[in-house]
């Protein structure tokens, strides 16, 4: 009831002195119409004439020839033509018309424009985007290096069958590490949460600072 | 950056540019900038049409671009002032042709066309393309001369120059007057070896001296309405003072002396005016031109015999001002107008004083305040008394003029009329696709048998056979329109149907004229070629004039409402 006190009835929002203020009599305040105002309003003056001398001719004429030309160029963008499934006789001559339109390329300043807009676009980013792997001389290098490292590998074979006991060691002392890495990582996991930390201050450290500010100069 | 602007822009890249343009164009307008993905995605457009559209939208400079953050994407941006300024082509070539001559119109229609084109290519083509017209009789050498009087008055100017970048930034550069070989080009053109000619140099158009030049126009032409001819030429002359001395745009220009305006005047050779009376009366006529000049000039001193100021930016407010008061009569009538004016003389009223004034009935007066108000030309301030006794004096209204807004909505309103007259002329190409297809059918199928030399006979069947179809359905789109006009409908609907009949119409007209032009060239029979002409029957020839009379009105009314848009950009211009 936050209205009470300020106004007479829900309708109206002004009293009736201020509505004639506005030139509104008794009864003239017709209904609220609800209707959406006409989509085509009736004009209620004739708009006046257009002067139409040589001078405007010859612009209309202008602008016309300017349209036709763009449109005759590749600026003007046809769309992709939808089939629906149904062939026509009219089929060819309009895949015709389209072709012969459609070889045409915008004649542009390509200096002026970005990259990724002129004509050879495609091929560029193919280059930006080759992998190291892909260029055969690379490709054989490394493969060159693996078998040499093979066969480095068999010789050292004899070797290693006599020292298989040390390896054996090494192996087990790598698992060892192994394990000590996976609990480190678990504990770090643990400590992701703040609970697990302790912030408990039992005081004893209170007077250290002091004591160790005592304990040298500080350069 | 408004909706109404939103919807022009789009209509008119429609118009131009065609459907897929309109939609990356759009895009780019709502959204800002962005990169080409950005736009495919919600376009919904493939992305070779997306590049292609871009393509054309940066050449004609509707668009521009700069490196977004990873250097090589460039995000895209509209320019929407440069899609407006496709409706004012026109007025820019009537400028040139009626400044420099035909040549020259011819010389910025072809770079118009090419957007941006080196001196060399420009030349040749357009002396190519006139090699054959004995008429006009152009010339290289001609063209050339014709070429550097208009790059030294700057109304061609130089292309910014790209970096060698992923996306360039353009730089614009200065100027310079070049040196044409015309030898060189010659043989370039008798050789066909165009590509060998080494030239890098850039040209565009530069609008921004047609407007200036349009700007001079419309001043003179106020004071030549104003007072007279003489006059008119005085505030020429003093408009070519101030570019020796002020830059273009200048809200105010340096003050001119009278006495370099007085030589000026003995230079003179306008044919227009009359020179002797304007030396005799000079003083005279300054005098006339500061007092009941609407202020386009003032005196600011006395040395060197008075001392001449000539005001843009209070012009620009003036003609504004005019503008405005006219389009409130037209709305509203002139009761509207009256009230309307009254509250620019008194600045801030009240409305009781308005009535007053105004001399008006008092409800009919209230009504035309309240309506002027509902179409944002006035504003309402209400001031609050401090401390008052009683509901009613709590708070006075009072009406005054915002300019600057009462601008924006005039624009807006301007925005708003041109995108219906473009939607309108537009109605037609859309609604009749297919007639158009079916149009085009038939000339593809006259041009083949054409080349397959059968005798014209045959031709002249099929032409009937198939306009025979496109006649009938002509005939039925007339009687809808007269039943529909017989019961009453809104002459909106019936213009609608008409129309749609036109589209078709035009196309043929065009088509037959071609056909015509081309059998003429090739020397054939009149015979042949009247009969061609008889495809296009009476009834359908008196429609097409009708049609054309329309288009004609709504090409007009384009042109006439971009003219509003320059006196109001022109205002827009200095800060207020």
């Amino acid at each position: 009831m936050g209205s009470r006190g300020r106004g007479r009835g829900g309708g109206l929002s002004f009293t009736h002195e201020q509505l004639q203020s506005f030139g509104i009599n008794r009864g003239e305040n017709t209904a609220t119409t609800l209707a959406p105002p006409p989509l085509f309003p009736k004009l209620e003056a004739k708009p006046l004439p257009l002067n139409c001398d040589a001078a405007t001719d010859y612009m209309v004429i202008v602008k016309d020839q300017f349209i036709e030309y763009l449109h005759e160029s590749p600026a003007y963008v046809k769309p992709n033509t939808r089939t629906d499934g149904i062939e026509r006789y009219s089929d060819k001559y309009k895949q015709l018309a389209l072709d012969a339109k459609r070889g045409k390329v915008l004649d542009c300043v390509w200096g002026n424009m970005p990259a990724e807009l002129r004509p050879q676009a495609n091929r560029v980013r193919i280059t930006a985007r080759k992998r190291k792997l892909d260029d055969a001389n690379v490709l054989s290098k490394k493969l060159q290096t693996l078998e040499k490292k093979e066969t480095l590998d068999e010789n050292d074979e004899t070797a290693e069958n006599k020292d298989e006991n040390t390896v054996k060691k090494e192996n087990e002392n790598e698992d060892d590490e192994e394990l000590e890495d996976e609990e480190e990582q678990e504990y770090e996991i643990d400590e992701g949460t703040d609970y697990a930390n302790n912030y408990f201050d039992n005081g004893e450290d209170y007077d250290e600072e002091d004591d160790n500010l005592d304990d040298g100069p500080v350069y | 950056m408004s909706h109404q602007l939103g919807r022009v822009v789009s209509e008119i890249l429609h118009q131009y540019f065609g459907e897929i343009v309109q939609k990356v164009g759009h895009d780019l307008f709502i959204y800002g900038s962005k990169p080409i993905p950005m736009i495919v995605k919600t376009t919904g457009l493939p992305r070779k049409q997306v590049v292609e559209s871009l393509r054309s939208l940066v050449k004609f400079d509707l668009a521009s671009f700069e490196p977004s953050f990873n250097e090589v994407v460039a995000d895209y941006k509209l320019n929407p002032d440069n899609v407006l300024l496709l409706i004012r082509y026109p007025r820019y070539l009537l400028q040139i042709k009626t400044k420099f001559g035909s040549e020259a119109e011819i010389l910025v229609e072809e770079l118009l066309q090419q957007a941006s084109c080196t001196a060399s290519v420009l030349l040749v083509t357009v002396a190519a393309k006139y090699k054959d017209d004995k008429e006009k009789n152009i010339t290289l050498v001609k063209l050339r001369d014709i070429f550097i009087s208009i790059a030294t008055a700057r109304y061609i100017q130089q292309a910014p120059v790209a970096d060698k970048s992923e996306v360039p930034s353009l730089e614009p550069v200065a100027t310079i007057v070049p040196d044409i070989d015309i030898r060189q080009l010659a043989q370039a053109m008798a050789t066909d070896t165009l590509a060998d000619v080494n030239d890098n140099i850039y040209w565009k158009v530069n609008f921004d001296r047609f407007h200036q030049d349009f700007r001079d126009d419309i001043m003179v032409k106020a004071i030549t309405r104003r007072i007279d001819e003489n006059a008119g030429e005085l505030m020429h002359l003093l408009l070519q003072q101030m570019y020796l001395t002020s830059a273009e745009w200048a809200a105010e220009s340096n003050p001119t002396p009278a006495l370099d305006l007085r030589d000026a005047v003995h230079r003179t050779d306008r044919p227009d005016c009359d020179r002797k009376l304007l030396q005799q009366y000079m003083d005279h006529y300054l005098r006339v031109l500061e007092e009941n000049g609407a202020g386009f000039v003032v005196r600011v001193g006395e040395a060197g015999g008075g001392q001449y100021v000539v005001r843009g930016r209070h012009a620009a407010t003036q003609l504004l001002l005019a503008a405005l008061d006219h389009t409130v009569t037209e709305r509203l009538g002139s009761k509207a107008a009256r009230i309307f004016r009254l509250i620019r003389t008194k600045k801030y009223i009240e409305e009781d004083d308005i009535q007053k004034h105004a001399m008006l009935p008092n409800k009919e007066c209230k009504e035309l305040t309240y309506k002027l108000l509902e179409e944002h030309f006035i504003s309402i301030q209400p001031m609050r008394k401090a401390a008052s006794s009683g509901a009613m004096a709590k708070a006075v209204y009072l009406y005054h003029i915002k300019l600057h807004d009462v601008a924006q909505s005039l624009r807006e309103m301007c925005y708003r009329a041109l995108h219906n007259t473009l939607r309108r002329g537009q109605h037609t190409r859309a609604a009749h696709a297919r007639l158009l297809d079916k149009q085009r059918r038939v000339r593809s199928i006259v041009h083949s048998m054409r080349v397959r030399g059968e005798p014209q006979q045959h031709i002249d069947d099929h032409t009937r056979a198939a306009h025979a179809r496109l006649l009938d359905k002509q005939r039925r789109v007339r009687s809808i329109v007269h039943s529909m006009r017989v019961r009453g409908e809104p002459q909106q609907h019936i213009d609608d149907h008409t129309r749609a009949a036109h589209a078709r119409l035009l196309d043929k007209q065009r088509r037959v004229r071609s056909i015509v032009h081309s059998m003429r060239v090739r020397g054939e029979p009149q015979q042949h070629i009247d009969d061609v002409e008889e495809t296009l029957t009476p009834p359908e020839l008196s429609t097409l004039k009708d049609v054309e009379a329309r288009l004609k009105q709504l090409s007009a009314a384009q042109l006439a409402l971009d003219k509003n848009l320059f006196i109001l950009n022109w205002y827009f211009m200095y800060p207020h």
